[in-house]
């Protein structure tokens, strides 16, 4: 039941690989009240993570603090430690623009921005890098391919974002993403207002995109997250309640808490 | 029992069906009643349109499509041309305009995006009230304090900035009066400044927060936000703020009267007094004795009526071809 004892066994089981994001005691605030209490979990380089639990458990606020979005709206206020190799992101110090070239951010609707296609992908690219045409071309090709959208898109680049379907638009966004050349890679539940074919598209890219990225993901989908994650945080009215191994979570969890909202008892 | 249940049950269908017959009544009234309402627009709008036609017919009709191309407008000789007031419509609303935008903007996208929490309903009152300013109170303002301001500072300097460059110094030529076409046009500008930001507020505030999130999230500042998000995705919005403040421009009388000088003249000069289709209207109808000269006095109403038109249709069209280009 106490944080502590998932806190250490999450040492225990993740000292083997290189931690590219960690979370130490990590408290949040939406106002008075209190969303995150005493966070403290790290995640392994170039894996998926997956944050699940039931709606208003805090695993989208914890997305929402690791390129401190959140910081857009004035009451919302974050303390403790969030360490990005090593650096603490939340440091004052710490420039917000370049964090987030760094950590890239899908969300749970597909939001394309109001130009063309190939512009959709160049814009986020030129803001940190001047290069030729000739690059930007490649540059959108591969961000395009890696997003598995290429052969789909690749005669109407000039079209609007706006006209592709919602499941195209995501795929779209993750290009976008992964264009920036980003570290990690956060998703908020990416695939919620998509049609099944589309969410299967959109999670064999995941499951390809791990090869070069860490990526956090937040699912309302449990199927999801033990299709695709290595790691499971179970979290539940703000705290962590269990993180482990995927498999360890959905086949043989340690809490109860985390028993009962796999097999559907609550949430 | 059952008896009685069914009487009971036939006597509520009774009521009912007597219910829906008034529901079908009242209905047809409201439909009737609307649609009168939408019919009496088009039927204001026909009649404008056709009293001014007739009015201006014997104006038209002598002075021909040389009406538009004259210069003269002389009472004595009762010879007309519209020319000078059309240009003096046309410069100040352009001025206005370009001056307005982008203060405008600057305003909404500091309320939207930068401004703190508690200056955010006092400036936005402020601009408001702007608005409800009479523009009589502008004019006096404009003629009173406005124009001798701009007369001892602001015109002598620009006048000797630009003596020495071609095209600059016959556009910014003295003397300086105060009055004239550029002072109308700055007051015009603060006059359709508080339609065209309080538009460009209410559209920026449409823009979904989870957009402006990933546009922050991919590394943009503010200013990128605003230039290649926000700014696009409103931009249907923004320009009908911007038709909304030309229209008002273009028409508005009272406070360009008392600035403009009532020139009958085009000049290079920006400096030197003009006048508006409204101002000379407003001028100049309870002197018009002759015919003609009222005549004359309505077809530049029909003209300023036509021009408005022509520059919604315009924005309309333009607005239609920005969104066929990107499709969306």
């Amino acid at each position: 039941m106490k944080p502590m004892l998932s806190t250490d066994l999450n040492a225990a089981d993740t000292t083997v690989e290189k931690a590219k994001i960690e979370v130490k005691n990590l408290n949040f605030y939406y106002g008075q009240s209190k969303a995150l209490k005493d966070i403290n979990l790290s995640l392994p380089e170039r894996s998926v993570t997956a944050f699940i639990g039931p709606s208003g458990c805090g695993k989208s606020t914890l997305l929402r603090v690791l390129n401190r979005i959140y910081e857009l709206y004035p009451k919302q206020s974050a303390e403790g430690q969030v360490l990005l190799d090593g650096k603490n992101i939340l440091d004052r110090s710490q420039d917000l623009n370049l964090l987030r070239t760094k950590i890239g951010m899908v969300f749970q609707k597909p939001t394309p921005f109001p130009m063309s296609i190939y512009e959709n992908i160049a814009f986020g690219v030129r803001l940190y890098e001047k290069i030729s045409k000739a690059e930007m071309d490649s540059r959108v090709e591969s961000a395009l391919k890696r997003a598995a959208l290429w052969n789909e898109v690749k005669d109407k680049l000039n079209a609007s974002g706006q006209s592709l379907s919602g499941g195209q638009q995501q795929r779209l966004c993750i290009a976008r993403t992964v264009a920036v050349k980003p570290e990690v890679i956060l998703l908020d539940e990416p695939a919620s207002a998509l049609d099944p074919l589309s969410t299967a598209k959109i999670e064999e890219l995941i499951d390809e995109l791990q090869a070069d990225y860490t990526i956090v993901i937040v699912t309302h989908n449990m199927q999801q997250a033990a299709r695709v994650s290595r790691q499971t945080a179970f979290m539940y009215l703000g705290e962590l309640v269990e993180f482990d191994r995927t498999e360890k979570i959905f086949t043989s969890p340690r809490e109860k808490r985390t028993q009962d909202y796999i097999t559907g008892r609550f949430g | 029992m059952s008896a009685v249940s069914e009487a009971a049950t036939s006597s509520a269908m009774r009521t009912r069906e007597a219910t829906v017959r008034r529901f079908a009544f009242t209905d047809m009234v409201f439909r009737a009643a609307t649609h009168a309402s939408a019919i009496l627009v088009l039927v204001l709008l026909g009649g404008v349109a056709i009293s001014l036609i007739a009015g201006s017919w014997e104006a038209l009709s002598k002075f021909g499509i040389s009406f538009l191309s004259t210069e003269s407008w002389n009472p004595v000789t009762e010879n007309f041309g519209a020319l000078a007031p059309i240009y003096g419509t046309i410069v100040t609303s352009a001025i206005a305009i370009v001056i307005a935008v982008p203060i405008g903007i600057g305003i909404a996208v500091f309320l939207t995006e930068l401004c703190p929490r508690p200056l955010r309903r006092p400036i936005g009152i402020a601009v408001e009230l702007l608005a409800g300013i009479p523009s009589i109170i502008y004019g006096i303002w404009g003629l009173f304090v406005f124009a001798p301001f701009l007369q001892t500072t602001i015109q002598p300097f620009i006048i000797w900035l630009f003596k020495g460059i071609p095209g600059l110094n016959s556009l910014f030529a003295g003397p300086p009066y105060g009055i004239g076409l550029l002072t109308s046009s700055l007051i015009l500008a603060i006059m359709v400044l508080p339609f065209i930001t309080s538009i460009t507020k209410d559209v920026f505030d449409t823009v979904p927060a989870v957009l402006k999130e990933s546009a922050y999230g991919i590394g943009c500042t503010t200013w990128e936000v605003t230039r290649r998000v926000t700014i696009p995705y409103t931009r249907v919005g923004i320009m009908g703020g911007v038709m909304l403040g030309l229209g008002r421009a273009l028409g508005e009388t009272m406070a360009v009267t008392f600035v403009i000088g009532n020139a009958h003249r085009i000049s290079a000069s920006l400096f030197a007094p003009g006048t508006t289709i409204s101002a000379t209207i407003a001028n100049e109808f309870t002197e018009a004795d002759g015919a003609i000269y009222t005549s004359s006095l309505v077809a530049l109403g029909l003209i300023l009526f036509i021009i408005t038109f022509i520059i919604l249709a315009l924005a309309r069209y333009m607005l239609l071809r920005i969104d066929s280009r990107t499709g969306a």
